[in-house]
């Protein structure tokens, strides 16, 4: 910290205008790459260290401690807030859940985005007033949205029970039912990325050279084949670029379940970030919050690196 | 879907009426229809009285459309200052972090330094850290700033948001597929650092930094749970936060103003979006296909 | 820096340093930030803040008891401003306390201000209950003691609201009954009559249970004391695996299983709604939604007092008043006398006419102006009359931390997934005397 202060607290005076005989001092400083990297890159990882860094760490080490974010005493009890996460019930199906509803998320939000994306690059007359409507919902407040979906789900009032209602199906319970919460609101979750999904993927599409279709049309492969063989591996950056986004939006995506179901009924929706969110500032147990909170930064810490390694590659590939 | 994509015939072939075009519209028509059916319901529910909204079986349209729901919605609280509010931090936010992203990446990319790379996975770091593990120790942090307190300012709402991970990988990326030989040609010319980015990077990269700018400004304008929680007075709240002013979980909710107040949010983002569709989408595609 | 100085103090220097540089980075029109209101006293007069959670129309109202407030003297000036619901007012009043920026007066609802009075954090009354006269014996009997500790006042009675028992009058009338049964099980008995369906698909149920971890929690209090059982005692002796209580567990989950009861679809705003649009011919809710039932419903509305079994039972929920004991005494007494003044007898009738909330005030309710307001609204006057035999609520919802919870996703259980009341009940226990232990342990170090 101390270090780093120091060379913001540097950058900034000598970028100062009125510091000008500190610049002429150091004319050869300023100069070199090295300074100039450092006034370009301090403001970021200064606030980093402010505003995300240091939190972690206060977390990391509130998780060790039993504090109700009141009392001026913080008790440390050692590991029992990671051996309480270790046996806990609700705990283990909160990590199932965010398994769940990431998988969930993010196949969904890939294979319905591809598909569209197939479809909507077809020669079709107004595709691009179908392109701009799936693409709205990736623009709106997750908060705000979301209680207009609570009433869609609504089994009496609500649109899709009505719709349900056509086709002769009652229709569950949505909200209110464990076994129904979790595909409701994965159903939100993937409206709301499947516009960006479908965009980025059909500008994938447009961008594989048709020649490469007709050589394979040659070489006497089918519809399918010419799919899995052309266009496929050419999507490949953009299904690694689609996965580190929505896979990270998944992990933190917290508006929807506060607004529709609050993670329950009966946990059936508590993800990990809700769960970060619920034990700490519902249940004022912040040590063991902040024990979850590590848990949820080390899995998209490890998730992140993979991606990286994996997409560093892929970009010398091209 | 996948048969009618590769069987994709080139433009205007086949004029007459063949089964995979007629089932090609049929599925686009779906599509719009059920991911538009939210943005409707909304819209049809924000002229609705309570009873409407609330009966059964649901009506698609109000019998008579309740425009006065925008107007109570507008007066229930000073959504005008939550407005100017919004536009404040969505602008100043979005800047700062734009500085910050180009910046950072600039230097990543075309700066000599040692462990650099190390620093870059310090940047994505940040990206790991949930917003709901940050608010307490930033409330405190911000509580005294040079013995000065920052709650319920807009430096306070905004500068906790200023650091940038993920717009710095994905602008990172785009430097590195520009053509090395264009930007070592200007250097030699005597370009300095920061004429090369201002003439050169961000220009060649346009479609991607637009791309960013546009991710950054809708996520800060729709940000909820900081600006609710560091402000304390109805003058520094933006819309997201003013939305709650209208629902009542103790007793008489009007869902019908709670959706028009819900369309005021939403509103200007899906307008921008209108106008400027084609540069956005453009912008969003190249950001993720370079590099 | 040769001066000691804080590690708080360094990096708000860097940060504030930092902010420059990033906006001198920015561009040359470096953006400058408005520099934050400074709280100003004006003469003699005494400024205090004042955090609640009401917005909309009970927020209306709440604007006009300061106003008027205002207006009445001139000695103290009080600033509301609206924090979000009783969750999220908590959840800033805890950030607030970090920093050091605590309001003057703040609304907490009854399973929030326990957790800081614990802490210290509230201001004893009593002195201040003495200095200003104020009349103890005119609030409300049950909603006056559930904020004393050990003889000291740290909570005042406001916002406040029991639940109600809300009946078709109309549905019941089809059955030949014109109020509903005085008991439980007697009502058990014609529930199914009330049921209507349409093939196999029910239309309307007889009753409509409450979902949502607090809201069923509060709601199922009165049901258990009923059933002779109770959540625990004052001491937080758990009781409710007990067999009353599991009993009544028992009555919540066979209404379900025998078909003529539900749960209700909008965990956030209770039955109401499944009310007043005729999906349910009855339904336990809170006082507060009595303005939107009966603007909404399209049938006759009738209101009951809470079932009884073995006795009766009916809780109080809702929000009341504290002063933080932070601020310096002259806000203190100044934030006393805005409370004073929001539950004088004037201003309760004001407001819980315009809320409906609860009247605090004995006298209030005695008041030629409430008497008249009643016999216009008839099903108001059931609530009122139901209060003095409210009881004051269980230490297990409200003052273990997160008990409301806790009890919530046990009778969840019970009601969605209609597990065993023992089991879920026992499993409840449980957790509730594990989480119990922080808080003897403060209360003995209190």
């Amino acid at each position: 910290m101390q270090g780093r202060a120091s060379l913001a607290t540097h950058a900034t005076v000598d970028a100062a205008p009125h510091a000008l005989p500190a610049i002429t001092r150091r004319r050869a400083f300023w100069r070199t790459e090295w300074f100039l990297f450092v006034l370009f890159v301090a403001p970021n990882l200064f606030f980093f260290s402010v505003f995300s860094f240091w939190p972690i760490i206060y977390s990391a080490w509130l998780s060790f401690h039993r504090w109700d974010l009141i009392a001026p005493v913080k008790q440390y009890v050692g590991i029992e807030n990671y051996r309480y996460l270790l046996y806990d019930d609700v705990f283990h199906k909160v990590l199932l859940n965010t398994l769940t509803y990431t998988i969930g998320a993010v196949g969904g939000t890939l294979l319905l985005g591809l598909l569209l994306a197939l479809l909507l690059n077809q020669p079709l007359r107004w595709r691009d007033g179908a392109r701009a409507v799936i693409f709205a919902p990736s623009l709106l407040s997750g908060a705000a949205i979301s209680v207009v979906w609570i009433y869609m789900f609504d089994p009496r009032f609500g649109v899709i029970a009505r719709l349900l209602s056509f086709a002769h199906l009652s229709s569950p319970t949505w909200l209110t039912d464990p076994d129904w919460a979790m595909p409701a609101v994965l159903i939100v979750s993937i409206w709301k990325d499947l516009g960006f999904a479908t965009v980025i993927f059909l500008a994938g599409l447009q961008a594989i050279p048709r020649d490469l279709y007709e050589a394979a049309k040659i070489d006497g492969a089918g519809a399918w084949w010419r799919f899995r063989s052309v266009t496929i591996p050419m999507l490949s950056p953009i299904v690694f670029f689609l996965g580190v986004t929505t896979i990270l939006n998944t992990f933190q995506s917290f508006d929807i379940i506060q607004v529709m179901t609050k993670g329950g009924p009966v946990d059936a929706t508590n993800t990990l970030i809700y769960y970060v969110y619920q034990e700490g500032f519902v249940a004022f147990n912040a040590g063991r919050s902040s024990a979850a909170s590590l848990v949820l930064f080390a899995i998209m810490l490890g998730v992140t690196l993979l991606q990286v390694r994996y997409g560093e590659r892929k970009v010398h590939y091209g | 879907m996948v048969e009618v994509s590769v069987l994709a015939a080139p433009r205007g072939a086949g004029r007459g009426i063949s089964w995979p075009r007629v089932a090609g519209y049929a599925a686009m028509a779906l599509a719009v229809i059920v991911v538009g059916m939210p943005l409707f319901w909304m819209l049809s529910g924000s002229l609705k009285t309570t009873q409407e909204v609330f009966s059964f079986p649901p009506a698609w349209l109000p019998a008579s459309p309740r425009w006065s729901n925008y107007a109570d919605a507008w007066q229930a609280a000073p959504f005008g200052r939550f407005y100017v509010n919004s536009l404040i931090i969505m602008i100043a936010g979005t800047a700062i972090k734009m500085a910050n992203a180009i910046c950072t990446a600039y230097a990543l990319v075309f700066l000599r330094f040692p462990g650099k790379n190390l620093i870059f996975l310090v940047i994505l770091a940040g990206l790991m850290v949930p917003e709901q593990v940050t608010i307490l120790p930033n409330y405190v942090t911000l509580s005294d700033v040079f013995g000065q307190s920052w709650i319920n300012t807009y430096q306070g709402i905004i500068l906790p948001g200023a650091a940038i991970a993920f717009g710095t990988f994905l602008l990172r990326q785009t430097f590195r597929g520009l053509p090395r030989e264009v930007i070592e040609a200007a250097k030699l010319d005597g370009c300095n650092h920061l004429r090369l980015l201002w003439d050169m990077v961000i220009p060649m990269s346009r479609a991607s930094v637009v791309t960013v700018t546009l991710l950054v400004a809708v996520s800060k304008w729709n940000e909820y749970l900081w600006p609710l929680v560091i402000t304390t007075t109805e003058q520094m709240r933006p819309l997201t936060v003013g939305l709650t002013y209208l629902v009542n979980r103790e007793s008489n909710t009007q869902w019908g103003q709670v959706m028009a107040a819900t369309v005021f949010v939403i509103v200007p983002l899906l307008i921008v979006f209108a106008f400027a569709q084609k540069l956005v989408i453009e912008g969003v595609t190249a950001g993720a296909t370079k590099g | 820096m040769t001066k000691k100085i804080s590690r708080r103090g360094l990096l708000s220097g860097v940060a504030a340093a930092s902010a420059a540089a990033a906006a001198a980075t920015v561009s040359k029109r470096s953006t400058a930030f408005a520099a934050p209101a400074v709280v100003q006293s004006t003469g003699s007069t005494v400024d205090i803040t004042y955090w609640g959670s009401w917005s909309g129309d009970l927020g209306k109202a709440e604007q006009e008891v300061v106003k008027r407030f205002n207006e009445s003297q001139s000695d103290v000036k009080v600033d509301y401003q609206f924090q979000g619901n009783y969750e999220e007012t908590a959840q800033k009043l805890t950030a607030a306390l970090a920093a050091k920026q605590t309001p003057d007066v703040s609304a907490l609802s009854d399973v929030w201000w326990f957790k800081f009075y614990l802490n210290n954090i509230l201001a004893p009354l009593n002195d201040f209950i003495t200095a200003q006269e104020l009349d103890s014996s005119d609030y409300v009997d049950s909603l006056w003691n559930e904020g004393v500790r050990n003889g000291t006042q740290f909570w005042i009675p406001f916002a406040r609201s029991t639940p109600l028992f809300y009946y078709n009058k109309d549905a019941f009338k089809e059955i030949g009954l014109d109020a509903p049964p005085a008991t439980w099980s007697e009502f058990a008995k014609i529930a199914p009559q009330l049921v209507q369906k349409d093939g196999d698909t029910v239309t309307r149920s007889a009753f409509t249970h409450a979902t949502g971890a607090s809201y069923v929690a509060w709601i199922f209090q009165g049901v258990d004391w009923a059933f002779g059982g109770s959540y625990s005692d004052p001491d937080f002796t758990i009781r409710i695996n007990e067999p009353k209580s599991v009993a009544a567990g028992e009555f919540y989950r066979k209404a379900i299983q025998d078909g003529w009861a539900n749960i209700t679809q909008d965990p956030d705003n209770g039955p109401d709604s499944d009310f007043y649009n005729g999906l349910t011919a009855s339904t336990m809710a809170s006082t507060g939604g009595l303005v939107t039932i009966m603007a909404n419903a399209k049938f006759d509305v009738g209101t009951a007092f809470l079932l009884e079994e073995e006795t009766f039972g009916c809780s109080t929920g809702g929000a009341g008043l504290a002063v933080l004991a932070s601020s310096p005494p002259e806000k203190q007494e100044a934030a006393f006398k805005y409370i004073a003044f929001a539950t004088s007898p004037e201003i309760t009738t004001y407001w819980s006419q315009n809320t409906g909330y609860m009247p605090v005030r004995k006298s209030a309710i005695a008041s030629p102006e409430m008497q008249d307001f009643f016999a216009k609204n008839p099903n108001y006057k059931t609530a009122v009359d139901q209060l003095p035999k409210t009881r004051q609520q269980d230490s297990a919802r409200v003052w273990i931390p997160n008990g409301d919870q806790i009890i919530g996703k046990g009778l969840e259980q019970i009601l969605v997934n209609g597990q065993d009341p023992q089991a879920a009940f026992d499993e409840v226990a449980k957790t509730l005397t594990e989480e119990a232990k922080p808080v003897v342990e403060a209360l003995a170090a209190l």
